[in-house]
């Protein structure tokens, strides 16, 4: 594989509710961080990549607003994802790898506070015939992989509590987080339920921001940054989407994803010292962990998901938070994981090192 | 042999309901609130001079924040447009009428408008327009406090009713 | 980095109002059909590529978690790529990608729409304050740039009605083809309703159901087959900005830029000479000659020239959509990948009774957007390199 890197992370803080900025204005000032980090202008990037998903902005095409913002003249090369933008980070990795040019801009805007009631939207993420119909509260499913893990005795309440005990205080230390704080698992634990066995906190609170991440090819990624983070394996799996037909207690897609972005890496999730997971709800990080294979890893130690979910932004902030600790040398190997759908349908896999 | 299959189902209802909340932004609402108070506010990019209507915050080519807002007539000229012929569902208003791209003078960016007081096989790209704003009493802070656009009314010989012809 | 790529199956569903069948079903007629085309199992294959418009249109939501067991994606990687009508196009090329990458073998793209589920117009219609509601719909945009276009050109009017007569009796060779009108004459499309002046009925696109699936693959891992590959010669893809004053909406940037790019990777220099089949997206008739000067198949002001000497025509020198084109069939989320897919059909051999006698080089166009995505790609019967 082609050596490319993260040379430049940036992020706008998840806020619950973004009510004075638009998409450009939530977006341009990430981008500008993200560019002026290396000290390139933006007529430097030779490809461009993004993920976004117009059901969370209640309005088709709202992509091309987030690319007005960026800008296309002259013409760019260019692509789109209607996914969490760490899917367009797989799609720019992958043109890296061609050859054709040495810098790539990714971005990803997650806009979760614009539905008045996300319940109202996530139904529609299921197969539209038999489930769609029967709209499951958005943490419905969840509730019920939670509640299976639990009677498989692979996790507890108490353990989900202390997940978000530990994410919680890691988060203190990240502006970016929308939530934060010190708390006993006593109180976590006495907090009422949202979806059985899942209380308010299990949940990761959803969001408003931006992330860029900047990718470079070998010497220019020396040249842009002191330690770039080089992605050294990724891939990503999906599984079916019924998940009365899934066991629950395992995500064989992260697991396979894992596998074989190892294979590429060629070293493991067990090797890596620290680990962002896409974290939707706290009982996630053990499941993810075993199919993972992560063992003495630092779990989201940016607080995660647990910490602020700006939707469609969320599985690029993990690479950009493993990333950073590598850029600015505090980590040496990590994996970013990122998730969509269901019950953990969807699982990508980053590896990343620093030289 | 399989069964015979039954007749497939072609219609199954399952309507959404969704509600969302629209920010409109710094940039935008600064356009939003001149539109209720009957003004057409512009900004130009500081480091390419472009100058928008709409204005974002940010400038698409330079990534620089706009300049100081200010007021244009709204004046400008059809750069191309369409005559809208046919009836559709939810249609405001009654076909034949025409939806032009109008360069507002001053400015470096189009505006989608409707063209009226005009017959519309009488509407030429080049053609001179003015907008028509609608009564005090139903300005808001959206484009439709523009009714539509008309061919500029100075010195007009003016036809039958409200008709302009140029 | 491989160096060469190749289709090696193509399938497609029947376009058309398809009550009858699921969303899953009718992308698995395309998938099912390419499969057997290239003669593989879903075991061979290690990535999917899924395109489509605008969730809204139909209201599934990531469509590809819905549709992994339908796509035979279970236990691969899916990306869901969207940019706008352009997408079959990027998708096909974001596949290309994956396996020049040395990331996949075999990577199976498939892209859909099912607008009869659903409401378009509603969809495209959200209420925005910044934006006047003038009800102009698709064509509403469209029209004033072959308004414009015909200003510039001087091209006589009926030059729109030539083209979708020509595209009707494609579209009757094509069987998968939505508009079947053997029968359609240049009167009949001249005395077709007004929509948007100077787009008549017959002149525009449909609003259809349909799905479309390839397979790439690189040399190496090509599956040997009766049926002889296509081969990708060039791809590329541009973007531009959709609204500023002075964009060249009748002849974009993003386009020309696009095609020079493609053609160089072909090592084309004369495409008018070299393309010998163009399946261009083309929604409304007059979108013939602005994309044959954008793409380079025609000198600027000379398209029409080319509609109107029956050049363009089935049996002339450069046809162009010998499917029936868009005209004939728009599942907007598919529409972008068929073009890609017959034009390697017609490299291939292999587009039936609208195929093109000595179809070497083929070129495959989409466009989204306000003409502000562009994607492309040539395809050759021969390896790049070879004698074409």
């Amino acid at each position: 594989m082609r050596d490319v890197a993260v040379v430049s992370f940036a992020q706008s803080p998840c806020l619950r509710a973004n009510r004075q900025d638009d998409m450009a204005e939530t977006l341009l000032p990430v981008i500008q961080e993200g560019l002026s980090n290396t000290g390139i202008d933006r007529d430097r990037v030779d490809f461009f990549a993004s993920g976004s998903h117009d059901f969370f902005e209640g309005r088709t095409f709202s992509y091309i607003e987030s690319l007005d913002a960026v800008g296309a003249w002259p013409p760019v090369s260019e692509s789109h994802v209607e996914m969490d933008a760490a899917w367009a980070f797989a799609e720019a990795w992958t043109w890296m790898q061609l050859g054709e040019g040495d810098i790539s801009l990714v971005y990803g805007i997650g806009r979760g506070s614009l539905a008045a009631d996300l319940d109202q939207v996530m139904p529609s993420q299921l197969d539209p015939y038999f489930l769609t119909p029967l709209r499951p509260h958005r943490d419905a499913l969840a509730g019920l992989q939670a509640a299976a893990l639990l009677d498989a005795g692979l996790v507890t309440e108490r353990a989900m509590a202390e997940t978000v005990q530990r994410c919680l205080a890691d988060a203190t230390t990240n502006t970016a987080a929308a939530k934060a704080g010190h708390y006993s698992v006593e109180e976590l634990m006495a907090a009422p339920y949202v979806a059985t066995p899942l209380r308010t906190h299990d949940v990761g609170p959803i969001g408003d921001a931006a992330a860029v991440i900047v990718l470079a090819a070998g010497d220019t990624a020396r040249q842009l940054a002191d330690r770039p983070a080089w992605v050294r394996g990724l891939d990503h799996r999906i599984e079916t989407h019924y998940p009365g037909v899934r066991n629950l207690t395992d995500s064989v897609s992260a697991r396979s994803a894992a596998r074989r972005a190892a294979e590429l890496a060629g070293f493991a999730a067990m090797d890596v010292d620290i680990a962002e997971l896409h974290t939707e709800y706290s009982y996630q990080e053990a499941l993810l962990a075993t199919a993972l294979n992560v063992k003495d890893a630092h779990i989201n130690p940016s607080g995660g998901p647990l910490a602020g979910r700006p939707v469609t932004a969320t599985g690029l902030v993990r690479i950009g938070e493993v990333a950073q600790r590598i850029l600015d040398g505090r980590a040496d190997r990590g994996l970013a994981h990122a998730t969509n759908g269901p019950a953990l349908q969807h699982n990508l896999v980053c590896l990343l090192e620093g030289e | 042999m399989t069964a015979r299959l039954p007749e497939p189902v072609s219609l199954m209802p399952s309507p959404f309901h969704m509600e969302y909340t629209y920010v409109a932004g710094e940039g935008r609402s600064l356009f939003l609130r001149g539109l209720a108070a009957r003004k057409l506010v512009a900004r130009q990019c500081p480091s390419c001079a472009k100058t928008y209507l709409p204005p974002p915050e940010f400038c698409s080519s330079c990534l620089r924040r706009l300049g100081a807002p200010y007021e244009l007539d709204g004046r400008g000229q059809i750069s191309t447009f369409c005559i809208v012929s046919f009836p559709f569902p939810g249609q405001t208003y009654e076909p034949p009428y025409v939806v032009a791209h109008i360069n507002v003078r001053g400015t470096g960016t189009r505006l989608m408008h409707l063209i009226r007081e005009v017959p519309a096989n009488e509407v030429q790209i080049g053609m001179e327009v003015e907008p028509v704003w609608v009564p005090d009493s139903e300005l808001v802070p959206s484009l439709t406090s523009i009714r539509y656009y008309r061919p500029v009314t100075a010195a007009r010989p003016a036809t039958e009713g409200s008709e302009v012809t140029r | 980095m491989t160096s060469n790529l190749a289709v090696v199956g193509i399938g497609q569903s029947k376009q058309a109002k398809r009550r009858e069948v699921t969303i899953g079903a009718l992308v698995r007629e395309a998938v099912t059909a390419a499969m057997a085309d290239a003669e593989l199992e879903f075991a061979d294959i290690d990535a999917v590529v899924l395109s489509k418009t605008p969730d809204l249109f139909d209201g599934v939501m990531n469509p590809e978690l819905y549709l992994a067991d339908a796509m035979g994606a279970v236990g691969l990687p899916v990306t869901r790529v969207f940019t706008g009508g352009s997408v079959g196009g990027h998708a096909a090329i974001y596949g290309a990608h994956l396996v020049a990458a040395g990331l996949a073998k075999r990577v199976l793209v498939v892209a859909y729409s099912k607008e009869s589920e659903g409401n378009f117009t509603w969809a495209l219609s959200r209420p925005l304050p910044f934006s006047a509601q003038l009800g102009a719909g698709a064509g509403g945009h469209f029209a004033p740039v072959i308004r414009e276009y015909i200003r510039r050109s001087d091209a006589p009017e009926h030059i729109g009605w030539k083209v979708a007569v020509n595209h009707r009796l494609n579209g009757i060779r094509n069987p998968y083809a939505h508009v079947q009108r053997p029968d359609i004459t240049v009167e009949e499309v001249r005395s077709s309703p007004m929509l948007w002046d100077p787009i008549r009925y017959l002149e525009s696109c449909p609003s259809s159901d349909g799905a479309c699936a390839i397979v790439v693959t690189s040399d190496e891992d090509r599956p040997q087959t009766a049926r002889p590959p296509a081969w990708i010669h060039g791809m590329a893809w541009r973007t531009e900005t959709g609204h500023f004053a002075g964009r060249d909406e009748v002849n974009p940037q993003a386009g020309r830029d696009c095609a020079a790019e493609v053609y160089r990777h072909a090592g084309i220099t004369e495409p008018a000479r070299d393309i010998r089949v163009a399946e261009l997206y083309i929604p409304y008739s007059w979108y013939e000659p602005i994309w044959l000067e954008n793409t380079g198949l025609a000198a600027i002001g000379e398209g029409w020239r080319m509609v109107d000497d029956d050049r363009t025509a089935f049996g002339g020198e450069l046809p162009v959509n010998p499917s029936g084109g868009v005209l004939c069939g728009n599942p907007t989320g598919a529409t972008g990948l068929l073009r890609f897919a017959e034009a390697a059909l017609q490299v291939r051999g292999q587009a039936g009774e609208h195929q093109v006698d000595g179809a070497r080089r083929a070129l495959g166009h989409a466009m989204g957007g306000a003409s502000q995505f562009h994607a492309m790609w040539v395809v050759g019967a021969a390896k790049p390199g070879e004698t074409q």
